[in-house]
């Protein structure tokens, strides 16, 4: 009885002690796609290859490409962001939310990830949408809504309606040196079905640095 | 030891000493969390707590000019509006002056530094506060330059240098050179509602002698969270002044030669 009462004494702190989910914190950096990493894994998709309904391609064909978000300084939403090589984040979990920093800040910008709220019942549309976030086992489900119509999805001008959903699943691999990344745009206004892209994030032992888009004038 | 490093030690070890003998800080009170989201308190915030903003607003203006090196003026006066703010064409405004003014950020706390991330991210940018290491010997000149801290009790002192010199100390457009020097004492005050803080700015190549003040900001209640905010929502007004501030460069440059 004593031995028990022992180890329920020693076996609480302990429990407690284990984290409930992985640790995120960390700089991460996106890979190549010509890289393989151990156990087969490498990018998959591209938001190039998402597929428009009728009327979304033919508004994508009209725009002017002159006029693209990323020329222009501007945030590109992160169905785009996370697909680009070498983009930099840092996340930082604190309390109930997750913040995703972005190196290159004028693109990127930064996301706060709700852990503890639903999205709220009416939503202003924002840039980079309202984002909120579960665990599942080792893996955070962010998703995420309510974006202006002032982003594009891909290079080649492809809109989407205020209808788009994100759902982006994060997981630690490789020991904890690699995160993967895996998004899916849904939009039932221009795509013609859910498209899912994957991407693999290095960690680093590094620290972010001032990235100011236009800088160079 | 180079001179940089030297006045730093030197201004790190009178914050200290400044802090240990004059302020009430209870002995070993520990660091507690302060992650939330913090907006420069204005009056109502501020009323009854005994603490005030220093040279609030505009008026920072006048305490910095004060202390301004005659070039230092001159250039002052020489600068314009619009074309020299670097605000205007969404580049930083620097450290000095965005926080100061109307400053709103997210202040996070993780392993080994304090990220602040202020609401409007174009202008103001995000600031890493490292806790576990040293300046660099020789960092790269940014917008908000390298900044380190250490705890004393629940009191952080933060020291930061390596600017750039593309920013103002504030909207007056007041020039600093890579030589600035920024001091800040940072605690929690009326009941852990505010937080208070102490800004000192030093820059011999700029200034005569330094000057400090305080700000004051309110923690938001629980809930109450941080909206979005792009600098460049209009490309076109951005491409306007831009280019604005482009030919006016030009202009200077060539009434130079």
């Amino acid at each position: 009885m004593k031995a028990l009462a022992l180890s329920s004494i020693l076996c609480v702190p302990l429990a407690l002690a284990q984290p409930a989910h992985p640790d995120l914190q960390g700089v991460y950096q996106s890979i190549s796609d010509r890289v393989t990493l151990s156990g087969g894994r490498e990018n998959v998709g591209s938001p190039a290859a998402i597929q428009l309904l009728p009327e979304a391609a033919k508004q994508a064909k009209a725009v002017d490409l002159k006029k693209d978000p990323w020329k222009m300084c501007q945030p590109v939403g992160p169905f785009r962001m996370m697909a680009q090589e070498q983009t930099k984040i840092e996340l930082v979990p604190v309390r109930a939310m997750i913040v995703m920093l972005f190196e290159d800040l004028s693109h990127g910008v930064f996301r706060t990830i709700y852990l503890k709220r639903g999205h709220p019942g009416k939503l202003e549309p924002t840039w980079l949408g309202d984002s909120v976030a579960r665990w599942e086992g080792d893996t955070l489900v962010i998703d995420t809504v309510g974006f202006n119509d002032q982003t594009w999805l891909n290079d080649e001008g492809a809109q989407h309606s205020d209808a788009l959903h994100l759902v982006e699943r994060i997981r630690p691999v490789l020991a904890g040196a690699y995160l993967e990344y895996k998004v899916t745009a849904e939009d039932p206004k221009t795509l013609v079905k859910p498209y899912t892209y994957t991407r693999y994030y290095k960690k680093l032992d590094t620290e972010i640095l001032d990235d100011v888009c236009q800088d160079e004038e | 030891m180079s001179n940089t490093l030297g006045r730093t030690l030197v201004a790190l070890l009178v914050l200290g000493m400044a802090w240990s003998a004059g302020q009430a800080q209870p002995a070993g009170q520990a660091h507690t969390d302060w992650t939330g989201y913090y907006a420069l308190a204005n009056n109502r915030d501020l009323a009854g707590t005994g603490f005030h903003q220093d040279a609030p607003g505009e008026r920072l203006n006048d305490l910095i000019v004060a202390h301004l090196q005659p070039w230092a003026k001159a250039r002052m006066e020489a600068t314009d509006g619009v074309a020299d703010d670097t605000g205007q064409v969404c580049l930083p405004d620097g450290i000095f002056r965005y926080p100061s003014m109307a400053g709103r950020f997210l202040w996070l706390e993780e392993r080994g530094r304090i990220v602040m991330v202020f609401d409007n991210v174009n202008t103001a940018g995000v600031r890493r506060i490292f806790l576990d290491r040293p300046h660099p010997k020789n960092p790269i000149p940014s917008w908000n330059g390298d900044s380190v801290g250490r705890w004393e009790g629940d009191t952080l002192l933060v020291d930061t240098i390596g600017f750039n010199d593309k920013s103002w100390l504030f909207g007056g457009m007041e020039p600093h050179t890579e030589e600035a020097h920024l001091l800040e004492r940072m605690r929690r005050v009326a009941d852990g509602s505010l937080l208070e803080i102490n800004i000192t700015v030093e820059d011999r190549e700029a200034l005569t002698s330094a000057y400090t003040y305080n700000r004051y900001y309110k923690k938001q209640p629980d809930g109450v969270e941080m909206a979005e905010d792009v600098c460049n929502e209009d490309p076109e007004t951005w491409k306007a002044y831009r280019d604005a501030a482009l030919k006016k460069e030009l202009d200077r440059a060539r009434q130079v030669k």
